[in-house]
């Protein structure tokens, strides 16, 4: 019989000879696999690095490790450091440059001769004739001293941090001398690195004069040789050493934002990282055994997952914290973590028994156990190797929860107390200045946000990643 | 042939699906036509490509990774690929309603069935909730669902596999489609089910004068319920015949070795012809025939350049002018090739 | 016979107590070099069936005899282990039966390395052997089960079972989830590794043409029990049972000049749940034969004809 070629392929029919219909050469039948070859968590990783929501989330978890554990070695203050000189500063880059100023109370004073009222002129108090001030004035200290008054019993010092306008305007009272013959005053009240009005006014014991005395005076930015000393900074008189920027601020005592917020970050992940390894490995055991050897004894281990997921979180916190004898105020990293631990583990459980079950019924297990396998063998070789998928994804959902409880809890006081920082207390700290100096809540809560954040889109990335593994099955 | 007597025509269709490491040419160049009235069934192995072609046509590929990159397909005159999806909505249910495999995971479990076909009466027809509960009644009358009423307010759990897919078909027939897509209809089901789904397939195509597409891998089915028929391998329609022509005189070896791999129905105890091989990895499509690799006539052609497709004359006693072309992928037919079992007219 | 079941049941119960008769009093038995085809629809027990033969269910009533000696009602770990080297199962779904996470030499030599501790050289020769045996190649070794298709993952289960040189294996439908081209690969090798390995086959399948190309004798179930036993040819030319004469006659065929004039289905409805079974024939809701005392007595299997075996009472 003819065959007659369509109209499509008659035109567009090649040139072909003879030979071309020769049998072609047998080629080996033999399976092949064109394909690269990809095990599955080199096909997960494939498919999480498409994910760029979970990659930039990875690679925010890996430097928040890296701010955490390399951090402190690059930044070497002391977070426990107070400066009293530099509190509640807004962030800042720029370093700051003192002078070594001996140590305060070393002044002796400047004492005058006592110069009696003269009873006859009846004239009120007059303002002293000068008002000077004594060495250097500092944010140490700010010496000053001045010509007594005649007939003044004391006199009364006032600074003001604008040129005042009128005696009622001489802003804050420093103090008054005690004795009149005492002519000087030394100022160390929170003194920053700007120019102050200083006032000085006499008074007859009975009332004040109503002349003043003002003298504007600049400070420059100092601290003590002993201070020096104990920074490791040279402690000559009249040197410049260089202070630390701060570029988180300062907190309400001055202590290193940066440095605080690192130490914090210490407490934090460990509580965030320790506690749900503890806890999921509790519930892969405790769901693993449930799971695997099914009837009654599953029955039994779940009724106590019910009512483990009943008992409330806070109360037990707090039963805890009595129970190790730690009162209110006081740190508590243990008994928190024994709290986060005991009572999170039901969820785990429950998700590694389902998958056990699951597992278990498949037909590679049935295989394995007609080819004489051991249960350990099973769960090690078979069942562990098949959740782990999970188990990664219910890890990494679980450390931006115990995160935030640890944050939550130390914010309201349950956790981590003063001086101990970790990231919820520093909050707690932080909302007191909250409206003179928001940074201080600011930062901490930033990097709270910024971490249940990037454990949350990672874990979201990874149970994509392992879903869609499961789905391709053509 | 007059062209007004195609309900769906499928010129060129190419999809492709983004993978790691590379495109997957799921289906490369397919071309078909769907008579009024008939059955068309596509027949092939898995990841042959017949169930991304009919869900290239519902506007069911996932995009990406998947994306039409050529052809047209025309129902009645109207395009349905590269069309906004409001216009496809109005198509797909409408004018063409489409079967699964697996009616468990096709329906809504927390919707009972009834007003899962009350849902699509709703939408497409504008119908109202009463009016809808009777035509459904009617539908599932229709579909010979035992005790319709009380499967009305069942879920699907409740249901068997085969009491589904009727739900099913009640649902895709709903709007009195001009095209039935059924994917692997009976599949899933047992061979006493699945005579009964393929003889309610029959009864609705008589008397609604429904056109099927029917996708599936047994050729018994095929036998059973097809007119024409499109033999599918690696992404390609290989043979595309009239029922009777593509079982009696296959031209093409697939065909060929499909018919042969079958245990026959013969006292006689016969071995299996088994095609040896598997169907290449449409990651990396052979560059001529796919098939050369497992071909036992294999010529040197075959390995060198793509098949040109032929049309084989019908055999002298069948009416020529109602039956749809005989044509084959396939070198064997060229003039110049050696004799081969697809070019003898004896029946197989 | 190798292995025999005498009233095997297998019984599975639901909250509330409700009994599911999965499989009820079957009684089989398979000599050794012999392949029996088991089939049935879904719900019949005949899965159900094989892997409470060879102990992956316990027993719920019946024993199972293996070269005489009566197997443990519940199997061990240990019972598991001594059994290895004689009975094995390979499954249906060719993606559920391979560890995802093994590549394919961990998951082929795993019998061996249960069994004994040989050394990896020797391991690792013996499973190239049986790769290149059932159709593949030692460059698959290290690859992972989901990069190969259907009727090659069906390949690997079948050299997993094989490589401890088993005298039974049990073939729980092997073939039903591939393509018809790899089917008839799978059938195909399945019947070179019996005949040269002298195994013994319960071949568990619902399509009765490819069980009638490998099997010697062919049972049927029905809801749980056991309905006809006869030799292959017999059963499928000429069903005695009017449960397997349906099954047989709806099982349509590659003709379309045959399929022209098939009748409509005769049967009616769908396979009932077997939960709470009474005490009468399993088919008699659905059979057009059906009498009066189909409903209250259940039939036993009994020799209608010589070497056939029936459960009906028309019979």
């Amino acid at each position: 019989m003819s065959l007659v070629p369509s109209e499509l392929s008659s035109k567009l029919s090649i040139a072909v000879s003879a030979a071309d219909f020769a049998p072609a050469p047998h080629q080996a039948q033999r399976e092949r696999i064109v394909r690269p070859s990809l095990s599955y968590w080199q096909d997960v990783w494939q498919r999480l690095c498409k994910n760029r929501r979970a990659l930039s989330s990875l690679y925010i978890v890996i430097a928040l490790l890296v701010f955490t554990l390399v951090g402190p070695w690059l930044w070497t203050q002391a977070p426990a450091l107070q400066d009293l000189d530099a509190i509640s500063q807004g962030p800042s880059w720029s370093s700051s440059s003192a002078l070594v100023v001996e140590d305060p109370g070393t002044w002796p004073g400047v004492q005058g001769a006592l110069r009696p009222r003269e009873e006859a002129d009846g004239q009120t108090l007059g303002a002293t004739a000068s008002l000077a001030v004594a060495g250097l004035p500092s944010t140490q200290y700010v010496r000053l001293y001045w010509e007594a008054v005649n007939g003044a019993q004391h006199y009364l010092i006032y600074r003001n941090d604008h040129a005042p306008e009128s005696n009622q305007d001489l802003g804050l009272p420093l103090g008054a001398t005690l004795t009149p013959d005492t002519l000087s005053f030394e100022d160390r009240l929170q003194l920053r690195p700007q120019t102050y009005w200083y006032s000085v006014i006499a008074s007859d014991g009975f009332e004040e004069a109503a002349l003043s005395t003002t003298a504007a005076i600049t400070l420059q930015r100092a601290i003590t040789a002993s201070q020096a000393r104990e920074r490791g900074l040279d402690d000559t008189l009249g040197a410049a050493v260089a202070l630390p920027a701060h570029p988180f601020g300062t907190d309400y005592l001055g202590r290193d934002l940066l440095a605080r917020v690192m130490e914090g970050a210490r407490v934090s992940l460990f509580i965030g990282i320790v506690a749900p390894l503890l806890f999921v490995s509790l519930g892969i055991i405790y769901g693993g055994i449930a799971g695997y050897f099914g009837g009654n004894l599953d029955i039994l281990m779940m009724r106590v997952v019910d009512f483990v997921i009943a008992l409330p979180f806070l109360l037990f916190m707090i039963l805890f914290r009595i129970g190790f004898g730690i009162g209110p105020g006081e740190s508590g990293i243990i008994p928190m973590l024994l709290a986060l631990v005991l009572l999170s583990w039901p969820d785990t459980a429950r998700l590694i028994r389902g998958q056990i079950l699951q597992i278990r019924g498949e037909a590679y297990v049935q295989a394995a156990r007609v080819l004489g396998a051991h249960p350990l063998y099973l769960i090690f070789r078979h069942l562990v190797p098949n959740t782990l998928g999970p188990i990664l994804v219910t890890l990494t959902f679980a450390i931006p929860m115990a995160i935030f409880t640890e944050a939550f809890l130390s914010f309201i006081g349950m956790g981590v107390s003063p001086p101990t920082s970790s990231w919820g207390s520093l909050s707690n700290e932080g909302i007191r200045t909250m409206l003179s100096s928001p940074h201080e809540l600011l930062f901490p809560a930033f990097f709270i946000s910024l971490t249940v954040l990037a454990f949350n889109l990672l874990g979201d990335g990874l149970r994509d990643a392992l879903d869609s593994r499961l789905r391709s099955r053509e | 042939m007059n062209s007004t007597q195609y309900v769906l025509e499928v010129d060129n269709l190419a999809v492709e699906f983004d993978t790691y490491g590379g495109v997957v040419q799921a289906v490369r160049d397919v071309s078909f036509k769907l008579r009024k009235g008939k059955t068309l069934a596509i027949v092939g192995e898995s990841g042959c490509g017949k169930s991304v072609t009919v869900q290239s046509l519902m506007g069911l590929i996932p995009m990406p990774p998947g994306r039409i990159t050529r052809g047209s397909a025309r129902l009645g005159g109207d395009e349905l690929l590269h069309i906004a999806p409001a216009a496809l909505n109005a198509i797909r249910g409408k004018r063409i309603g489409m079967i699964f495999q697996d009616p468990m995971s096709a329906l809504n479990p927390t919707m009972s069935i009834g007003a899962q076909i009350a849902e699509t009466l709703v939408v497409h027809r504008g119908m109202t909730a009463s009016a809808a509960r009777t035509e459904v009644l009617e539908l599932l009358h229709l579909t010979q669902i035992p005790e319709p009423e009380q499967r009305l307010n069942q879920y699907p759990f409740e249901c068997s596999g085969g009491m589904l897919q009727r739900a099913m078909i009640a649902m895709s027939i709903a709007c009195k489609p001009e095209v039935l897509i059924a994917d692997e209809p009976t599949t899933a089901l047992d061979v006493t089910i699945q005579a009964q789904i393929l003889l309610l397939l029959k009864q609705l195509q008589q008397s609604h004068g429904l056109s099927i597409i029917l996708i599936t891998h047994d050729l018994g089915v095929v036998a059973h319920m097809a007119h024409d028929v499109a033999v599918m391998y690696a992404g390609q329609v290989v043979e595309s015949a009239p029922v009777d022509d593509l079982f009696y005189r296959p031209a093409h070896p697939y065909t060929l070795g499909l018919r042969a791999a079958l245990p026959g129905n013969d006292p006689q105890k016969q071995r299996l012809q088994i095609i040896p091989g598997s169907p290449p990895d449409l990651f990396a499509p052979p560059p001529a025939c796919a098939f050369a690799d497992r071909c036992p006539h294999t010529m040197r052609l075959c390995r060198s350049a793509a098949p040109a497709t032929y049309t084989r004359p019908p055999p002298p006693a069948s009416q020529a002018s109602t039956n749809s072309a005989h044509e084959a992928r396939c070198w064997l037919h060229h003039p110049q090739a050696p004799s081969s079992p697809v070019r003898s007219s004896a029946a197989t | 016979m190798l292995i025999e079941a005498t009233h095997l049941q297998k019984f599975f119960t639901l909250n509330g107590g409700r009994r599911v008769h999965a499989v009820d009093d079957v009684s089989l038995g398979i000599a050794e070099h012999e392949v029996v085809g088991l089939v049935g629809e879904s719900g019949s027990g005949k899965t159900t069936f094989g892997k409470t033969l060879i102990g992956l269910y316990d027993k719920s009533g019946g024993e199972v005899r293996y070269r005489g000696e009566v197997l443990p009602a519940r199997y061990t770990a240990a019972d598991f282990r001594q059994q290895a080297s004689e009975i094995q199962i390979i499954f249906q779904d060719p993606y559920g039966s391979l560890n995802p996470r093994m590549t394919i030499f961990e998951i082929i030599a795993e019998g061996l390395r249960l069994r004994d501790h040989c050394s990896l050289a020797s391991t690792r020769d013996k499973v190239v052997y049986w790769l290149e045996r059932v159709g593949l190649s030692a460059d698959h070794l290290s690859r992972y089960p989901h990069e190969f298709s259907g009727g090659q993952r069906q390949r690997v289960g079948i050299a997993r079972a094989l490589i401890v040189e088993p005298k039974l294996l049990v073939c729980d439908e092997p073939i039903s989830a591939l393509d018809v081209s790899v089917q008839a690969q799978v059938v195909q090798l399945l019947g070179e590794l019996q005949e040269s390995m002298g195994l013994s086959l319960l071949f568990i399948a619902h399509d009765l043409s490819m069980v009638r190309h490998v099997s010697d004798r062919m049972a049927v179930m029905y809801l749980g029990s056991l309905i006809e036993l006869g030799p292959t040819e017999a059963v499928y030319f000429r069903p005695l049972h009017p449960y397997t004469q349906l099954l047989i006659a709806s099982k349509p065929e590659p003709d379309p000049a045959h399929e022209r004039q098939r009748q409509d289905p005769l049967i009616k409805g769908e396979i009932p749940s077997p939960i709470d079974l009474k005490p009468r024939c399993r088919f008699a809701g659905r059979c057009p034969k059906a009498e009066p005392r189909c409903f209250v007595e259940r039939p036993v299997l009994r020799e209608v004809q010589p070497a056939r075996l029936v459960a009906c009472h028309l019979l």
